[in-house]
């Protein structure tokens, strides 16, 4: 490790206040100018709080007691306020949603410079510089709410790099994106090396690093187990990463079953082949002038929401199969899943259920969505209540029904906690419960694997395989390729 | 276009002014003359920033509660209907706050807001949490949308009037999530700023420029005359 190598930890132990564990053990890690190191492993592995170390988070903003040291660009990151390596450290998070702090998208990359008391012209000066390096020239001036998830994160690596930092640390920041966006991310990581910045990523997928990370670090259970140099890692055989846990460094597999499992959709077949659900010449989407004016969103004159119209191809969705809907960003995913919970009202054409045209009503009594936040999606005190919630408790069969679905879903150990104290898996297991409990025959789930490792992937899979098993008809809304090749009876390829 | 507001648009600090008069009259009684000639100032620049829709139904909503208070329940007959004049005057006299501040909310981004607060020497410690307030509306607009939906495929409590009807289950659906989720949400922009320099001590500069113009304090002197009449006694 030399002197002035951006990241140099060395054995650094870390625990958080209030845990009893400790989240980093003896860690010790260098990243050199314009080199890219990825920290992969499991969830709960500790590459999170290694780059909150790295980026002086941890322990300034997330209180724990730090020993060894932790030197970021020369600073003493475990000491003194966060804010002293903002000209220093750039950092780029997963959920794209909460990381920017200003509704327009110039504002945002105009932040940083602002806070470190820039003048007005040299501010326009380095935002115009580093948008265009990073190629969101186009994205100026921009309302972020209304940016797609992709678009946001492109934004956030450029506000990362505006003061021009020596390190660029970055914790899942291809979470939530589809395949394109993820491209964008590897064009920008690729950009910030050739400028000799070091890049620190915390990652699960790692296909979209093939050639650009220079080493692999495995931490597994607070310590770094493993190191490889991208030679040695990329030519690890497919079976041998999936042992280590970790996602496939080659998606080439898996992609072409999502081609074959796209191009084997069959035919629709007529009204009465048992299908739950179909559609027939559906149109959604929605337009119009928005009634919802929210604050602090800038409207021109007279300037419409953005209409937005999508035709479908006539799609069938049958009991005991689980149907994937893939696509770009923008594609019309969301809005035809929540047309066909009865969520949003389709422009033209029709669903039918159980053969019959049905009205939003009903299929909002049939199906249920998923959300990928599925914090807004429980309301009890306990996991129990939970799903009995809004019940009729006189029905006998109800606690039962209950405690059956507890055991089924791996519920039964925390049935008496508060479902906001569960593991992001958990709470989805919870909704998911809630669900079966009200007797609904179609589960839609929208992103159910963003931001998993390779084993809790596989037991979403699981999940959903035993969903459909139970005799309901599951459709997944994913960019996750590998959940689809290896679960998905078919795939719905949405384009837009 | 941030950064350069148009002819039209009032200084930050002016919208917050106006917001001080609005709430002043409602302190002070103004008489209903002065009320009237107030409330159709406010809504003035409403028009000039083109939220003539807002603006249409703001003074329709007045005009209506103006009548609504000239109502005689003892000409009618009816006396319990007193309610009605009495509601009409109290939301007629809180009508000009919401107007002002639905205007200063409407037009003004965060980023001028901060920089209207630094320039008027308000310390850190206030700034920054008003920023982060203004950063969290239309987050919860969207999770309030959400939370709804879920509510309406689990059967809970769906509808127009579902508030109305269970009012408590509503509120306790609605706030849990809401609340859970917003402490998630605080936590991510917290990091997310404080990386970026949020908090950082020394001068603060601003992208977007904000300056105090003849209108600003024309129109300022305009809306603050028939409160001051008012209140010496000459009109009202």
């Amino acid at each position: 490790m030399s002197v002035v190598d951006p990241v140099r930890v060395h054995g650094v132990s870390f625990r958080y206040a209030n845990a009893a564990g400790a989240a980093l053990h003896d860690v010790s890690l260098g990243v050199r100018a314009g080199e890219c190191v990825v920290l992969c492993g499991a969830s709960g592995c500790g590459k999170t709080t290694l780059t909150r170390v790295v980026n002086g988070l941890a322990p300034a903003f997330f209180h724990g007691d730090l020993d060894g040291s932790a030197v970021t660009c020369g600073v003493d990151a475990a000491r003194g306020p966060v804010d002293r390596l903002t000209p220093l450290a750039g950092s780029v998070f997963q959920n794209p949603k909460t990381q920017y702090f200003n509704a327009n998208t110039t504002d945002e990359l105009a932040f940083p410079c602002e806070n470190m008391g820039m003048p007005a012209d040299e501010i326009g000066r380095r935002v115009a510089d580093v948008a265009r390096r990073f190629d969101v020239t186009g994205l100026l001036d921009r309302d972020a709410f209304r940016l797609s998830g992709g678009q946001r994160q492109r934004i956030a690596v450029a506000a990362a790099t505006v003061l021009g930092p020596r390190l660029v640390v970055m914790d899942e920041p291809t979470g939530n994106l589809d395949a394109a966006a993820v491209d964008d991310m590897r064009r920008a990581v690729i950009r910030l090396k050739a400028e000799g910045v070091a890049v620190l990523i915390a990652e699960h997928r790692l296909a979209w690093l093939n050639g650009v990370a220079d080493r692999y670090v495995l931490c597994e259970r607070g310590r770094i187990t493993r190191e490889w140099d991208a030679g040695e890692f990329l030519a690890m055989p497919a079976g041998r990463v999936a042992d280590l846990g970790l996602r496939a460094t080659d998606l080439g597999p898996a992609r072409s079953r999502v081609a074959r499992l796209k191009a084997s959709a069959p035919a629709v077949g007529g009204a009465d082949d048992g299908a739950l659900l179909r559609t027939e010449g559906l149109v959604v989407g929605y337009g119009g002038r928005s009634r919802r004016a929210s604050p602090l969103r800038r409207r021109g004159r007279g300037e419409r929401r953005d209409a937005f119209r999508r035709a479908i191809p006539d799609m069938a969705l049958r009991r005991g199969e689980i149907v994937g809907l893939m696509g770009r960003n923008g594609a019309g995913k969301t809005t035809l899943v929540r047309t066909l919970t009865g969520l949003s009202r389709p422009l033209s054409g029709r669903i039918l259920l159980d053969g019959a045209p049905a009205r939003a009503r009903g299929l909002m009594r049939v199906g249920f969505l998923v959300m990928q936040d599925v914090n807004q999606q429980l309301f009890a005190d306990s996991v129990r209540g939970e799903l009995s919630l809004g019940m009729d408790p006189s029905d006998g069969d109800l606690a039962a029904r209950r405690e059956r679905l507890l055991d089924d879903l791996d519920l039964a150990d925390v049935a008496d906690r508060h479902p906001m104290s569960l593991s992001g898996g958990q709470k989805q297991r919870v909704a998911i419960g809630s669900a079966l409990m009200c007797g609904k025959g179609l589960i839609v789930l929208d992103e159910p694997t963003s931001g998993l490792d390779r084993p809790r992937m596989e037991r979403v899979g699981a999940l959903l395989r035993d969903l459909a098993r139970r005799g309901a008809a599951v459709l997944v809304v994913t960019h996750d390729e590998e959940l689809a090749a290896g679960w998905c009876d078919r795939v719905i390829g949405m384009s837009s | 276009m941030p950064g350069t507001p148009g002819a039209a648009a009032l200084d930050p600090r002016t919208k917050l002014v106006l917001l001080l008069l609005a709430n002043l009259m409602l302190f002070l009684h103004a008489g209903a003359a002065t009320q009237a000639i107030m409330t159709a100032l406010f809504l003035l620049p409403l028009v000039a920033a083109g939220r003539r829709r807002m603006a249409t139904r703001f003074a329709a909503l007045y005009t209506v509660l103006a009548v609504a208070a000239m109502l005689d329940p003892e000409s009618l007959g009816a006396p319990w209907l007193h309610v009605i004049p009495a509601l009409a005057v109290g939301l007629g006299m809180m009508l000009p706050c919401l107007i002002t501040g639905a205007y200063a909310v409407s037009t003004t981004t965060a980023s001028a807001f901060v920089c209207a607060m630094r320039r008027m020497r308000v310390p850190e410690s206030v700034v920054v949490p008003c920023v982060v307030v203004i950063r969290f509306f239309p987050t919860i607009a969207g999770d309030y949308r959400r939370i709804r939906e879920t509510m309406a495929l689990r059967g809970l409590v769906s509808g127009r009037f579902a508030a109305l009807r269970h009012p408590m289950r509503m509120l306790e659906h609605v706030l849990v999530p809401l609340l859970m989720n917003a402490a998630f949400v605080a936590q991510d922009l917290s990091v997310a700023a404080l990386t970026k320099g949020l908090g950082r001590s020394g001068v603060h500069t601003s992208r977007t420029t904000i300056r105090m113009r003849a209108v600003d304090w024309l129109f300022m002197l305009a809306c603050a005359a028939p409160l001051a009449l008012d209140t010496a006694g000459v009109i009202g």
